[in-house]
């Protein structure tokens, strides 16, 4: 047995996965605060508990995403966008282009038969269309986060939000609520409005089956259905979505691993 | 010869050349202002071999306005012409020269002396017309704007080049008139064979990037000699400049000293730097073990790589295609094409192109550029973006994150563009 940690420190949650060869044997997830180095500490300890497992057991921790450099007990450092990659293919071996929407950042990654990076490209310095544009819009709503999905599968009359900028996005909701449209509808054209920018980045790199969408906003049903139907393909998303770059961190902690007793 | 030596390699020339912008600047702001009169002109396509044969000093706004965001003192310049009504996707060089002229022009390396002629010499740019139009408003001085065609053929076309000639003996006349001095030849001739010198010692300069390991940093180094070749272009002081810089470049060869030690990549770099984060945007790069091998930004006020030297038996021909051929007065196709020859001639394994957000002119086309190199020449690129004079656009994390997956995806890969070839 050999367990490798990989640990994700995101702009709004840190996960942490610990890998035992190919077998996902402990998870954590939780929101970073202003301590990252703690926030990877406790990402890791929560997992370690939740495997019943002790650190001393752990052969290797890589450590990725914004706050990667303070996972400052870990081995390697790689950026959430060779872990996306990484952890997409291991998932779905077939992926050829990876959708990322985390809570500050958008990525379209295009990646070779083995996983690796091909070319990338990302949201520029906006929040418009990343986990963020949803947080914001949500409390302009009145909704909870988790409760976009399913609003959005119940339009009728998607509105169109033209804005894009996070900031006038929410104003252009509180308007569209003053002028008496239904919030579903709203929702569903705030999604509408992530997909169209995302469709802009997945173009920039070549759109090509398999595509997986990973990060937070995977796990929304409704932008999962619209960036379907946009690119008219299926769309891989796995139970452990928003776990995939720490997954793709462990991985290379495996690769490290088994090169040093090779 | 005076100040530190860059600890990582061999930089005596770098300190050589600083002694002599500050020299430039000092002579500008010596008491009473500078000797001469001084002639404010544009980097693309300039004609200073012109007005120094006219006795003119020449000052380049948009290097005063870079040597302002390197040593990060643009952003009050910037916020000045901002409250004087210059909107935020206003030219930073543009703002800079504005705010700095409104504050009465003084840097931390000297005064600024106001204009006593504008020569527009770079139409390409509609936003540097307005900006020296907004000069010639403000100190009530001569403006002569020269218009120049965009290279649509690697060679000037006739027409072309006959349309800048007649230009340039409406310039000479309308100097004439202005300064109450003929036109002298034989000093404009002298001039043109001292910039040729120049040019040559340059061109050795760049060529030598093909060396592996590469001596010399294309990029982030060649900007700083890039002063003489555009600001003292016609002196014997930019000729001999240059043979200090070879002769230090052969030596960093003999001696195994280079810019980079353990040379793992070889990089193409497009685009104007990010002046104010100058040093942390070179760091991302040596992190890696990157070198850029050429770039194109050195070559903005001139081409003289690609065969182009000031001919002294021709003068006003010679001149004039020189401003026809300037980087910025390139179509798109010419430039990506000539950014693909450096792939290929240099050895390079990538290219990054870095955008600015304040100028269009030079930043439109840049995204198509990437994905041309990707999709049809098969050159991993990499594109970001920030600006050249204003810091606020500058994210390093953001930046620092992009290139570092850039290089992770290439070391991953083990793949290169030279090793692959460039597609033809």
């Amino acid at each position: 047995m050999t367990i490798v940690a990989g640990i994700d420190i995101g702009s709004t949650t840190a996960k942490c996965v610990l890998l035992d060869g190919t077998s996902v044997v402990g998870r954590s997830l939780h929101p970073v605060g202003v301590e990252l180095v703690k926030d990877a500490e406790q990402a890791l300890e929560k997992a370690l508990e939740a495997a019943h497992l002790t650190r001393e057991e752990v052969a290797f921790v890589t450590g990725t995403g914004y706050g990667r450099f303070k996972v400052s007990f870990g081995q390697l450092v790689v950026t959430e966008i060779g872990c996306h990659a990484k952890g997409a293919h291991f998932l779905f071996p077939e992926t050829r282009l990876v959708l990322d929407i985390g809570g500050q950042d958008t990525k379209a990654i295009r990646i070779n038969g083995k996983g690796e990076v091909v070319d990338f490209a990302m949201n520029d310095k906006c929040a418009a269309g990343t986990g963020r544009f949803l947080d914001v819009c949500a409390g302009a709503l009145g909704f909870d986060v988790a409760e976009l999905g399913p609003a959005a599968l119940q339009a009728r009359h998607p509105v169109k939000v033209t804005s894009t900028c996070t900031v006038f996005a929410e104003s252009e909701v509180t308007s569209y609520l003053s002028r008496g449209k239904e919030p579903r509808d709203i929702v569903a054209g705030l999604h509408e409005s992530i997909v169209s920018r995302s469709m802009s980045l997945l173009q920039r790199v070549g759109i090509e089956p398999q595509l997986t969408f990973t990060g937070g906003v995977s796990r929304n049903e409704g932008m999962v259905r619209t960036l379907v139907r946009r690119t008219q393909l299926p769309v891989n998303v796995s139970p452990l979505s928003q776990y995939i770059g720490a997954i793709g961190a462990a991985l290379f902690g495996t690769e490290r691993v088994a090169g040093r007793s090779a | 010869m005076s100040g530190p030596t860059t600890p990582e390699f061999l930089a005596r020339a770098r300190d050589e050349q600083r002694d002599m912008v500050e020299q430039y600047y000092r002579d500008l702001a010596s008491a009473g202002g500078p000797k001469r009169p001084v002639a404010y002109m544009l980097v693309g396509g300039n004609l200073t071999e012109i007005v120094r044969a006219f006795g003119y000093e020449v000052v380049f706004p948009e290097i005063v306005a870079l040597n302002c965001a390197i040593k990060h003192v643009s952003l009050p310049n910037i916020l000045n012409a901002e409250s004087q009504g210059y909107g935020l996707d206003v030219c930073g060089y543009v703002k800079n020269d504005l705010g700095l002229q409104e504050m009465g022009g003084e840097t931390p390396f000297g005064k600024i002396p106001k204009p006593d002629l504008l020569v527009c010499s770079f139409s390409g740019c509609y936003v540097y017309v307005k900006w020296w139009e907004a000069l010639a408003e403000r100190y009530g001085v001569p403006l002569f704007v020269f218009d120049v065609p965009y290279m649509r053929d690697r060679a000037p076309q006739a027409e072309d080049l006959a349309y800048v000639v007649t230009q340039l003996e409406e310039f000479i006349a309308f100097l004439e008139k202005t300064t109450g001095r003929s036109f002298d030849r034989a000093e404009l001739t002298r001039v043109l064979a001292q910039s040729r010198r120049a040019e040559e010692g340059w061109v050795r300069y760049l060529r030598s990037g093909t060396h592996r390991p590469s001596p010399i940093e294309a990029y982030f180094e060649a900007v700083f000699y890039m002063f003489p070749i555009n600001v003292l272009r016609g002196t014997a002081t930019a000729a001999d400049f240059y043979e200090t810089v070879n002769a230090e470049v052969d030596e960093r060869i003999r001696l195994g000293m280079y810019p980079v030690p353990e040379e793992k990549y070889r990089v193409v770099v497009e685009g104007v730097p990010p002046y104010p984060s100058y040093r942390t945007f070179w760091d991302f790069f040596r992190n890696w073990g990157a070198v850029s091998v050429a770039a194109t930004y050195p070559k903005v006020g001139g081409l003289f790589d690609r065969g182009f030297l000031h001919d002294p038996a021709r003068p006003l021909e010679s001149i004039a295609e020189y401003s026809l051929g300037a980087y910025v007065n390139q179509s798109w196709p010419l430039r990506r094409e000539l950014i693909a020859d450096y792939v290929r001639e240099y050895s390079a394994d990538a290219v990054v192109i870095h955008g600015i957000k304040s100028c269009r002119s030079f930043t439109a086309g840049q995204g198509d550029l990437r994905d041309w190199l990707i999709h049809e020449k098969g050159v991993p690129t990499l594109y970001l973006e920030s600006d050249h004079e204003d810091p606020r656009y500058f994210a390093p994390a953001q930046i620092k994150n992009r290139m570092d997956a850039f290089f992770e995806s290439l070391e991953q890969r083990g793949a290169t563009a030279s090793a692959a070839g460039v597609a033809p």
